[in-house]
């Protein structure tokens, strides 16, 4: 048992601090908001420059290889920043599941690309009413030279600028992962404005043509491939909330220190004072767990049951650590010319992504029958 | 970043698990049906917990100079995890955290007498510090104790003095500045014999476990009972609670709960057909309380892992009272609620589940919210060294 995070894993945690804390003013975050895609290039390069983008790719493919519990260090400075970087889609669900389930050639092909800032993939793990990529209802059927894939993704990412989108379908016998390219003949884009208030897209896919270079895994492979997406998915949102939390618990305390009503700072009304400290400890638990679902999925050990865990406190600390910043700023919370709005639409966002709390108690619930009643006879 | 335990930590656990199981004697398993002996101290409890001492389970964590192996926090945890998870009514105050403030602070005959005797099994000690108007503002304590030649004469009243029905010594924290402004600048800590002349007790029944209010009337008290400085006895106080927590709530306890209400689930016929365990709302209060333990188990070995690289983080500390102390309530309910009414049946009777364990449980629940430094205590703590917020008021 260690809970020290290493001197490598320390610095590019300081690295990236300082660069996002460069990039995320309040003036740049509106004139990103202002674009047409909420998209920051300027501090993807800086990342990329920086090295962090390749945290967790191999350095045979141009990254550092400091692993997967790095890259959800990386994604929780994201959070505490709000910056506006597709870090989950690309790095976690996409470039992740390639540097552990992609050929080779593939990984040649287009990890260095994304280590270095030039290449982007984003992932489509959801469809409506199923966020579980091992059983999705797109469907591939086999044919000369690859897969012809149909049906429909949602709420991607980066979905009109991405080189590919990775995703799974189902053969009826087997499941298959491909990277699509949006641009292939038979894919269609629809605009999705979401929580965040950014736009993101449904895919939809008829008899797309997936030549066989860009399928990744078939079968038995493919199932571990979309597991592992989900797992690591589901602990970077965790992780990202971590940050968002942490800073809007943080703006809460020191705007009620300053915010006079009564003639006396609020923070010392007791009432005040410990719905801030309840996040505090909400925050705390929110911690553990997701660490403990990261440091798993890093060494590669089983965290089924750790992930559904830190998922759960997720959508749950988001949820009321966001409500409570809200309640204790009074209207300058919900003022768009304050910052803790944006915090606020991505806390919402996270938690009804990969699965809602409610959802995965019982998922969580459904394991813990199965579990006794194999045993318990 | 690696939370697992070790092969070595994992073999330690297993060692108690098992040695505890021989302390825990079909003798004692009859003797603590017995109200009076529920909380310890019948004589099978006094013959297991000397020959947990003859056998050198007892002051793991304390230094050799004392007889102890020096321990991590870590083993320690995991010594004190299993023997809570056992259900043996080791007195753990007695041995963890005062027996080390007695151990630095007292004369050297005294030393002798106490740790020696607790090293060894045969002793245990009560805590004197709340008072029926000094709770947890304890600071304001009225007992006092006064000087007279080489003696103490200590008068006054201690409320819910646990264990002191059967305990050797009560450790009480007492006045001996007469100016009651200087509140905790002018208290003092003493060892009082409990067959000393002038003690006194009646007990008192709470909704769970059986404590006591304590008289003192003119106790004539030797000064070597004295423990430390004269008027320096708060952070005595203050350093021995701040350990109290870490027995307090240990995970193996609860766990062993959930892991009971489960296989209880599994096994028991629903009346819709299948077993209950396959109920949606049954499988619900199960994965709830499973995500809120596992944060008990993180919190307990982040403590301890933190424990033994330096200073504990005081909001750290206070963010682990206030989860556990609630979740544990929120557990005992969430339980309950799967056993329904055979959830009400009492140790005993015939159809109690799990021996009606959570019948007991929740009935001790609530004083962990305000015992122990009350949760509004240490949320302000929180807010104060976690958020630097100004004091409340
Ligand atoms: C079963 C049992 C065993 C015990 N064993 C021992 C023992 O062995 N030795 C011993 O010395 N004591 C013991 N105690 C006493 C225990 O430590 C006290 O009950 C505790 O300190 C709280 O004090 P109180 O009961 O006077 O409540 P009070 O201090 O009167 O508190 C009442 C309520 O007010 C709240 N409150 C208090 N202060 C504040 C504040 N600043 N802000 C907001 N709210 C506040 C509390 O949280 C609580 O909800 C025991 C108590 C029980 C019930």
């Amino acid at each position: 048992m260690n809970f020290t995070i290493s001197e490598e894993q320390q610095s590019a945690q300081q690295l990236a601090q300082q660069i996002l804390s460069d990039f995320t003013e309040v003036d740049k975050l509106k004139a990103i908001e202002q674009q047409q895609k909420n998209f920051d290039a300027d501090l993807w390069q800086a990342l990329a420059k920086a090295g962090l983008l390749g945290l967790d790719i191999a350095e045979e493919q141009g990254g550092t290889g400091l692993g997967f519990y790095s890259l959800t260090a990386l994604c929780e400075e994201i959070g505490r920043t709000v910056a506006p970087v597709p870090i989950i889609p690309v790095l976690v669900s996409a470039a992740g599941t390639l540097r552990r389930f992609a050929s080779d050639t593939q990984k040649d092909q287009w990890l260095p690309g994304i280590a270095n800032g030039t290449t982007l993939i984003s992932a489509a793990l959801e469809e409506y009413n199923n966020d579980d990529p091992t059983t999705p209802s797109c469907s591939a059927q086999k044919m000369e030279g690859g897969f012809a894939i149909s049906g429909t993704k949602i709420c991607i990412s980066e979905a009109t600028s991405v080189t590919r989108i990775l995703l799974s379908a189902h053969t009826g016998d087997e499941l298959v992962v491909a990277l699509v390219d949006p641009r292939a003949a038979g894919v269609t884009l629809n605009p999705q404005l979401v929580s965040t208030g950014e736009t993101r897209h449904e895919l939809v896919m008829t008899k797309v043509q997936v030549p066989t270079e860009d399928i990744i895994a078939t079968g038995s492979e493919a199932l571990a491939a979309m597991n592992w997406a989900h797992q690591a998915t589901r602990t970077a949102l965790a992780a990202v909330a971590v940050g968002l939390c942490d800073k809007m618990m943080r703006i809460t305390g020191q705007y009620t220190s300053e915010r006079e009503q009564f003639g006396r700072p609020l923070a010392t009304f007791q009432a005040v004072s410990h719905r801030v400290a309840d996040c505090y400890i909400d925050v705390e638990c929110l911690r553990l767990v997701t660490q403990q679902a990261a440091s798993l999925i890093d060494e590669g050990h089983p965290a089924k049951d750790a992930v559904q865990i830190a998922k759960i406190w997720c959508g749950n600390a988001a949820h009321r650590v966001s409500q409570a910043a809200q309640h204790c700023h009074g209207g300058t919370g919900v003022d768009r010319d304050y910052p803790l709005f944006r915090y606020c639409q991505w806390a919402r966002q996270i938690e009804l992504t990969a699965g809602s709390s409610a959802q995965i108690t019982g998922e969580l619930g459904q394991a813990i029958c199965a579990e006794y009643l194999s045993t318990t006879t | 970043m690696n939370i697992e335990l070790t092969a070595q930590q994992k073999a330690l656990q297993q060692e108690v698990r098992e040695y505890m199981k021989t302390v825990m004697t079909p003798e004692l398993l009859e003797e603590i049906k017995i109200p009076e002996f529920k909380e310890g101290g019948g004589p099978e409890f006094r013959k297991q917990y000397a020959r947990m001492g003859a056998d050198g389970w007892i002051g793991l964590s304390w230094s050799k100079a004392l007889g102890g192996k020096e321990l991590s926090h870590v083993e320690q945890y995991i010594f004190t995890d299993e023997v809570v998870r056992s259900g043996f009514a080791y007195p753990f105050l007695t041995t963890e955290s005062t027996t080390p403030v007695i151990a630095a602070n007292a004369n050297a005959e005294i030393r002798e007498e106490v740790v020696g005797g607790v090293k060894q099994g045969k002793v245990v000690i009560a805590i004197g510090y709340s008072e029926p108007n000094a709770g947890t503002d304890l600071a304001s304590l009225k007992t006092k104790a006064e000087r007279d030649g080489d003696d103490w004469i200590i008068n006054g009243q201690k409320m819910w003095t646990s264990l002191a029905n059967y305990a050797d010594y009560v450790w009480l924290a007492a006045r001996t500045d007469p100016d009651e402004s200087k509140k905790h600048k002018g208290l003092t800590m003493f060892l009082v014999p409990t067959n000393i002349e002038g003690f006194s007790l009646t007990p008192v029944h709470t909704l769970g476990v059986r404590t006591n209010a304590t008289y003192y009337s003119d106790v004539r008290l030797p000064d070597k009972y004295r423990v430390g400085e004269v008027n320096e006895g708060w952070k005595l106080i203050t350093g021995q609670l701040n350990i109290e927590r870490l027995s307090l709530f240990t995970h193996g306890q609860v766990d062993s709960l959930y892991q009971g209400v489960c296989e209880w689930a599994a096994e028991t016929d629903a009346p819709q057909g299948g077993k209950l365990i396959e109920q949606p709302w049954v499988q619900h209060n199960l994965a709830t309380v499973k995500s809120g333990l596992e944060v008990v188990k993180l919190i307990c070995w982040k403590q301890v892992w933190a424990m033994d690289q330096g200073p504990l983080n005081m909001a750290d500390a206070s963010v682990a009272k206030v989860y556990s102390s609630e979740f544990f309530v929120e557990l005992y309910r969430l339980l309950l609620e799967v056993m329904g009414q055979a959830g009400t049946i009492a140790t005993d009777s015939k159809g109690a589940v799990l021996k009606g364990k959570l019948e007991f449980r929740w009935r001790v629940g609530p004083v962990l919210t305000f015992g122990g430094g009350a949760n509004e205590v240490q949320r302000d703590i929180i807010a104060m060294a976690g958020l630097w917020m100004p004091r409340t008021r």
